[in-house]
């Protein structure tokens, strides 16, 4: 009799799975911003990530846990430290019919390495130097530096998704056009307005999508998106302040949240006085509350990070692992007055109004003020601040920085001397050995040593200080089923949504 | 002869066009930060050869007198250019978006004039009465209160109030009339308050300096009755000064009302101008002013030549 109750419950359990999730309907989408540009090998702009990433594939994929999974490629393999064999789906078509190969493999590469192209995802390639394809179904990465791990998550990265070959070399503007193997294809773009995407019929994963159609209706006002979300204009809404969740009671309106790999900085110029002394530095970090920061700039939806994101729980060490993160006034003070700035002294910050930036720095002002910091917050249009920032024009910043969950991809390019976005004129040995070492091993457990060794020596260092994680948030309409957001900010999991009514 | 009038007008505006575009170019690109930059953030990966192609790529590596001149030459042959941020030609961006903001400043000055000028005119008839002190009172309000404020109001008392009623999600006219009409009501009557506000105090100004002329009061004495004297002989007369306001508010708000549109999420020029300075896109900069300095010009011409129709008098050569 139990046993037989068991198979039952099994078996509804294994039911629902299977007809749980229905398919069809339409889903409307509220976002902020609007795409700029449809070329996947060229766009940089968030909003077309946030497009492209369902219209166009990379070789691989992430799943709901950010670990990488197949994506065009159905396996690879590492036969050697600086060899990659991509072993292709079969039965892929693009959009437009065209089957997908290895030769539209070599050719969307063969884009993204010319220089003339111009893509921001030339720079994840450089160390690679040859791409070959000995069947129509494998591709061969050959690399001139052991970095297979820090390269392979590149492949997930909508600027390596991979384009139709024939569509490209019929000469079509690609800004304009799409041809991709995606879940959804682009169906029209009423610019200010709504993108709208179709369900790809003959998607390779059978049943997916489930929706029938996904449109991305655009309103940039919060009080507006909210409002639309209210009156079911649309079923879904990203939330951008956590202040608005107030107006989404629980019983009508369901919340996703999920910490970002994104995190907020206050960046400094290593170079300048009095931040070049390190002592400067670890004092700041000791003066600044950055679980008040959360609570009061954020509500609550943002998770206080170290130089690495507590969700990668493999690699990172926790904030409570660092006593610099601890808040104590009473040792910055201490620090200041070994450095010979008893009574503080005083510093500008230049940030813009985006993120609660602005919001931050008022609570920072208020925070370091209490260790005799005098703090000013210049708030400057957004193009200004990047040509500050690009010209080291700064003595600190407030930002928001992209993450990885792949530490060498999250460190190399910041803290190397001559890292790319190195814009801290940081310049440590120990740092530039550590990552040098960090980016060849191949053995995971080794990996995780060095990075560890790294993050201790980064928060001793002080280069900058890192703050929180915003939370991403979105709001839906019950009858929004299946979605789950992603702490990359992907909104792939939307071929897995849909609708229960 | 009212042809070579026009005519005459138009070709003097040409000066004042090409100086508005010339200031425009030169103050976007003082501004620092360049496209470029925006575009890649603090994201920027690039080596400099990279970053040097790109600049190369968008045409961004020559001086900006060059740019300017190529613009210009461009626009002999009506080639606006494309925009830098999307690849879309500007010409097509700017008729794409005209209708929206068409719409929204004709029903906008709709509201104004259907609410203004009877205002007003009550108000100057009822002068230093009750009538009069509540309809100023509520002219203070619409001039002083900002437009985002009054957007936001509405947004939440309308969507609080009619859990039903569709207020975002922009459909064309000619896709379906009434939910178009329906998401453009609030909108424009957002900004049609605020104007209706400037139209009420002028109708009531002029109101006021015509009811005073001596031909009013010879009316009045002859004893035709006052609503008589208003409309027969005092509204033509006080109607040019709002009319000249309302001309020039219809060019104003064609530039597109960026404040309203970013609110309601409405995809007009305002929007388009706004996404275009925020990101640099100097082609489609570019083209709104100058489309928006050309129709402010038409406007102008326009207004005059209702004059004449209002009041025989003027003559325009």
């Amino acid at each position: 009799m139990k046993k037989s109750l068991l198979f039952l419950l099994v078996l509804t359990v294994f039911f629902s799975f299977c007809f749980g999730a229905r398919a069809g309907g339409d889903l409307k989408f509220a976002v902020q911003v609007e795409p700029a540009g449809f070329d996947p090998n060229l766009a940089t702009a968030f909003g077309s990530h946030r497009l492209l990433e369902h219209v166009y594939e990379g070789l691989l994929s992430f799943n709901e846990n950010m670990d990488i999974v197949p994506g065009l490629a159905e396996s690879f393999e590492v036969p050697e430290p600086t060899k990659i064999v991509f072993h292709l789906r079969k039965n892929v078509l693009f959009h437009d019919g065209t089957p997908f190969t290895a030769e539209d493999v070599l050719y969307t590469f063969k884009r993204i390495q010319d220089p003339a192209f111009a893509s921001p995802a030339a720079s994840y390639y450089t160390e690679v130097s040859s791409i070959t394809a000995p069947d129509p179904y494998t591709v061969v990465f050959t690399l001139k530096v052991p970095m297979v791990n820090s390269l392979l998550l590149n492949f997930a990265g909508v600027n390596s998704a991979i384009v139709c070959k024939k569509t490209v070399e019929s000469g079509v503007n690609m800004q304009l056009q799409t041809n991709g193997t995606g879940p959804f294809k682009l169906k029209e773009y009423a610019a200010g307005n709504y993108i709208a995407l179709q369900k790809n019929e003959r998607y390779y994963v059978p049943g997916l999508p489930l929706l029938d159609s996904l449109t991305f209706v655009v309103i940039p006002e919060e009080i507006s998106r909210s409002s639309a979300l209210r009156n079911a204009d649309v079923q879904m809404a990203q939330i951008m302040e956590p202040l608005s969740l107030n107006t989404f009671p629980a019983q009508r309106f369901v919340t996703y949240r999920v910490s970002t790999l994104p995190y907020l900085l206050l960046g400094i110029n290593n170079a300048a006085k009095p931040f070049d002394n390190v002592l400067v530095r670890r004092a700041l970090s000791y003066a600044i509350n950055r679980e008040e920061l959360v609570e009061m700039v954020a509500f609550g939806e943002g998770t206080v990070t170290g130089p690495l994101n507590p969700s990668l729980k493999t690699w990172a060490l926790l904030p409570e692992a660092f006593d610099e993160y601890s808040y104590n006034p009473e040792k910055a003070k201490a620090l200041l007055k070994e450095a010979g700035y008893p009574n503080g002294f005083s510093f500008e910050a230049v940030t813009y109004a985006q993120y609660s930036l602005d919001k931050i720095g008022e609570a920072i002002q208020a925070q370091l003020a209490l260790v005799g910091i005098q703090m000013k917050v210049d708030v400057a249009e957004f193009g200004i601040f990047v040509k500050r920032w690009r010209e080291i024009d700064f003595q600190t910043f407030l930002s928001l920085n992209g993450g990885s969950t792949e530490p060498d991809i999250q460190f190399y390019r910041t803290f190397k001397s001559d890292g790319a976005t190195n814009k801290f004129n940081f310049k440590n040995a120990k740092v530039d050995e550590l990552l040098e070492k960090g980016r060849q091993a191949l053995d995971l457990e080794e990996r995780v040593e060095i990075y560890r060794a790294l993050q201790r020596l980064l928060v001793e260092e002080n280069p900058f200080l890192f703050l929180y994680s915003p939370n991403n948030l979105y709001v839906s309409l019950p009858e929004v089923k299946g979605f789950v957001p992603m702490s990359n900010q992907s909104l792939i999991m939307l071929k897995k949504t849909w609708l229960d009514k | 002869m009212i042809a070579t009038y026009i005519f005459g007008r138009v070709l003097s505006a040409v000066p004042t066009i090409l100086i508005l575009t010339f200031i425009v170019f030169l103050a976007i690109h003082l501004v620092p930060g360049d496209y470029i930059d925006i575009m890649l953030g603090t994201q920027n990966y690039l080596t400099d050869e990279q970053l040097s192609g790109l600049y190369k790529q968008y045409g961004l590596d020559k001086p900006f007198v060059v740019q300017y001149g190529i613009w210009l030459k461009n626009l002999i042959t009506f080639n606006f250019g494309t925009s830098l941020r999307t690849g879309q030609k500007v010409s097509a961006m700017i008729l794409e978006k005209l209708p929206v903001t068409f719409e929204l400043a004709f029903f906008a000055l709709f509201f104004s004039l259907v609410f203004g000028i009877p205002l007003g005119i009550t108000s100057a008839v009822k002068r230093n009465r009750f009538g009069d002190y509540v309809v100023r009172v509520l002219g203070l309000i619409g001039l002083s209160a900002p437009t985002f404020w009054i957007g936001a109001i509405l947004i939440v008392a309308v969507s609080g109030l009619f859990q039903d009623y569709t207020l975002f999600g922009f459909v064309s006219f000619q896709k379906d009339m009434a939910k178009n009409l329906q998401i453009l009501l609030i909108p424009s009557l957002t900004l049609g308050l605020m104007l209706a506000a400037q139209i009420m105090r002028m109708a009531r100004s002029s109101m006021l300096d015509v009811l005073s002329q001596e031909y009013v009061k010879v009316a009045k004495a002859k004893g035709v009755s006052t609503w008589k004297v208003i409309y027969r002989h005092a509204l033509k007369n006080a109607m040019i000064p709002v009319i000249t306001t309302a001309g020039i508010q219809f060019g104003y708000l064609m530039g597109g009302t960026i404040l309203i549109e970013n609110m309601f999420a409405l995809p007009g020029l305002g929007r388009l101008l706004l996404q275009s300075v925020n990101q640099r896109d100097y082609p489609v900069i570019q083209g709104v002013v100058l489309f928006t300095g050309v129709f402010i010009v038409l406007m102008n011409i326009l207004v005059d030549i209702l004059y004449t129709l209002i009041d025989p008098r003027i003559d325009l050569r």
